[in-house]
């Protein structure tokens, strides 16, 4: 059960960086890898903050996304002024920040010891709320603080995600969706499309900030390599939800992308369980998405080709 | 001399060309050049049909107005104010566009109300008020029934799974809803089934004769060209050759621009020959 909750946990955490790649990959139809870097980024701006420098976790956890939401408007200026290759400037991005990381941390990995962050806060919630340290929760008996950073971290999720759909929404938002589906068709309605994708990218990346500073609190610790891979793992997520919800609406592919960030992380846990090697897992994430890249393609192939037999 | 002043602020310019060259892909194989210095006036209210063959440049001299591309050389003025150096998006508060692909002018993945709560702003500052308004609704389902499509109780789909004619007759609706100072149609009907061209045409008269929106309208159809607008100009290599008036429109038939064209056709053929015997003669 403290495995499952732990999972759930993480997979609420990380479907922020989900929804970050949802914004870049499905409205911009970028794919911005940028996210390796902002992710970190995010992390070790929140880590140094919080131990080196006491913020409290709040405003911590809030630079966190701002971080995320600079790195993500570099990559925006290169696409967009300079007209460098969205792949390229992501890279350029991703492997800048490497060396800026390093530079915050001072040192390739912060452990969060005896430091105040949004899980002391969560511990102190949850032995008021639960009376106690532990507690039961359908005939199993788990830890009051994992239990209330579950509920807290789904209510922040929740909140953002509602925000996000009201704001694709607004006059703004849709300008943006259609910037990304058929800019030649908002500039000539009087969209300036390079802003939008500046600011999309921005939005994307502070969700992804968001995402790596609440992920260091709750596994106590920034790593300088905790980013690598972590925009496949995003991409897998938002495949895993249209397969599930479908992508009719803003709000189905938002639902549908944090439950497939959920239930990545579930299978992942579950695979480990089972002993897969930690070593493998990129490799597998990365064959996923690949499977799931060509897969539909093949499909359609498939079916063309049964009713030409047919005929 | 007051008959003449009145005259004039009755049909002020609205736009202006001057000079304007356009080269793309300058010194390579591919080097197109479809403006060399074109010079036009249209005035205010008028429907002016532009007509020429491929690559004459009528397509490029709209994009050149809308500011799709920087020109090379000259000034365009729009509305009485210089926008030679305004970007696409800036101009759009004064340009609605049609454009011959029914794919270019509707965000296909969305839907026709989403679209057409982004024709409702074009041109004006995009905040955080809600895009699909009741009033927006309201007006969107009038206009739409105008149509007779049956669109009506469809503003959910995705405008991307209506037919061509369908999209285009949107199209023009949403170029149109907030009243442009300009509208601009390249071929807004050669990729359409006939039927659905002659919807779409009769659509697009009767738009512009109830808003009086002054218009240029690029085709390849005579029949278009002499059943509607007021003045017709046709273009040839990147330039205006001829400009016929309203007064003489009224008495112009299709044989008369058919011969037209038929003699730029041989003056060509001529040039071509004449260029191959001194090639065979002197090379």
């Amino acid at each position: 059960m403290t495995l499952l909750i732990g999972a759930l946990t993480l997979g609420i955490i990380l479907s922020l960086l989900a929804l970050g790649v949802y914004i870049s990959y499905r409205i911009f139809d970028i794919a911005d890898i940028s996210v390796d870097g902002s992710i970190t980024f995010g992390a070790a701006v929140c880590s140094v903050l919080l131990v080196q420098m006491g913020v409290h976790p709040l405003w911590a956890t809030l630079a966190g996304f701002l971080s995320g939401a600079i790195a993500g408007t570099v990559s925006g200026i290169l696409q967009t002024h300079f007209k460098i290759n969205p792949l390229l400037s992501g890279i350029l991005v991703m492997t800048g920040l490497y060396s800026v990381n390093l530079h915050v941390m001072g040192r390739s990995n912060i452990p969060f010891l005896g430091t105040v962050t949004l899980s002391t806060y969560c511990e102190k919630l949850g032995n008021i709320v639960f009376g106690g340290n532990e507690t039961l929760l359908l005939g199993w008996t788990v830890s009051t603080t994992d239990l209330m950073t579950l509920i807290l971290m789904f209510l922040l999720v929740s909140s953002i995600s509602l925000v996000l759909w009201l704001f694709f929404h607004t006059d703004l938002g849709t300008a943006m969706r259609a910037s990304g589906d058929n800019p030649q068709m908002i500039r000539a309605l009087g969209g300036n499309v390079e802003y939008y994708k500046i600011f999309g990218l921005a939005l994307s990346n502070g969700l992804v900030g968001l995402a790596g500073a609440l992920w260091a609190q709750y596994q106590n610790f920034a790593d300088v390599q905790m980013g690598i891979g972590m925009v496949v793992w995003g991409l897998a997520s938002v495949i895993i939800g249209e397969a599930l919800a479908g992508t009719a609406s803003v709000g189905t592919a938002i639902i549908g992308t944090i439950i497939g960030s959920i239930l990545f992380r579930q299978l992942v846990a579950i695979a480990l369980s089972f002993g897969l090697n930690p070593n493998d897992l990129k490799l597998i994430t990365a064959l996923f998405v690949f499977a799931a890249l060509i897969l539909p393609n093949m499909l359609s192939k498939l079916s063309v080709g049964k009713r030409k037999e047919a005929l | 001399m007051s008959n003449q002043q009145t005259n004039a602020s009755l049909n002020p310019t609205l736009v202006k060309l001057t000079d304007v060259f356009k080269t793309f892909n300058a010194g390579t194989v591919n080097e197109v050049r479809p403006m060399q210095g074109v010079n036009l006036t249209i005035t205010e209210g008028s429907f002016v049909i532009v007509l020429g063959g491929n690559g004459s440049g009528k397509s490029t001299l709209l994009n050149a107005i809308a500011g799709s591309f920087p020109i090379d050389n000259g000034t365009i003025e729009l509305d009485g104010q210089d926008v030679t150096q305004w970007p696409e998006h800036k101009r759009a508060i004064l340009i609605g566009r049609v454009f011959q692909n029914p794919f270019s002018g509707t965000a296909p993945s969305m839907s026709i109300l989403d679209n057409f709560s982004l024709a409702a702003k074009r041109g004006k500052f995009r905040g955080l008020s809600w895009a699909h308004s009741s009033k927006l609704q309201d007006e969107l389902k009038d206009r739409v029934s105008e149509l007779k499509m049956g669109l009506e109780n469809r503003l959910d789909t995705a405008i991307g799974s209506l037919s061509g004619g369908q999209r285009q007759a949107l199209t023009l609706l949403m170029a149109t809803w907030l009243k442009p100072k300009l509208l601009l149609l390249d071929e807004h009907t050669a990729a359409l089934d006939p039927k659905s061209a002659d919807q779409v045409i009769a659509l697009t008269d009767q738009i512009i004769a109830k808003e009086k929106l002054t218009t240029l309208m690029v085709t390849h159809s005579m029949q278009q060209a002499i059943n509607l607008g007021d003045r017709i100009i046709m273009m040839h290599k990147g330039n205006v050759l001829h400009d016929v008036n309203a007064n003489e429109k009224q008495r112009l038939r299709v044989d008369d621009l058919l011969s037209r064209f038929e003699n730029v056709r041989r003056r060509e053929l001529l040039d071509e020959s004449v260029a191959d015997l001194l090639r065979l003669r002197y090379i």
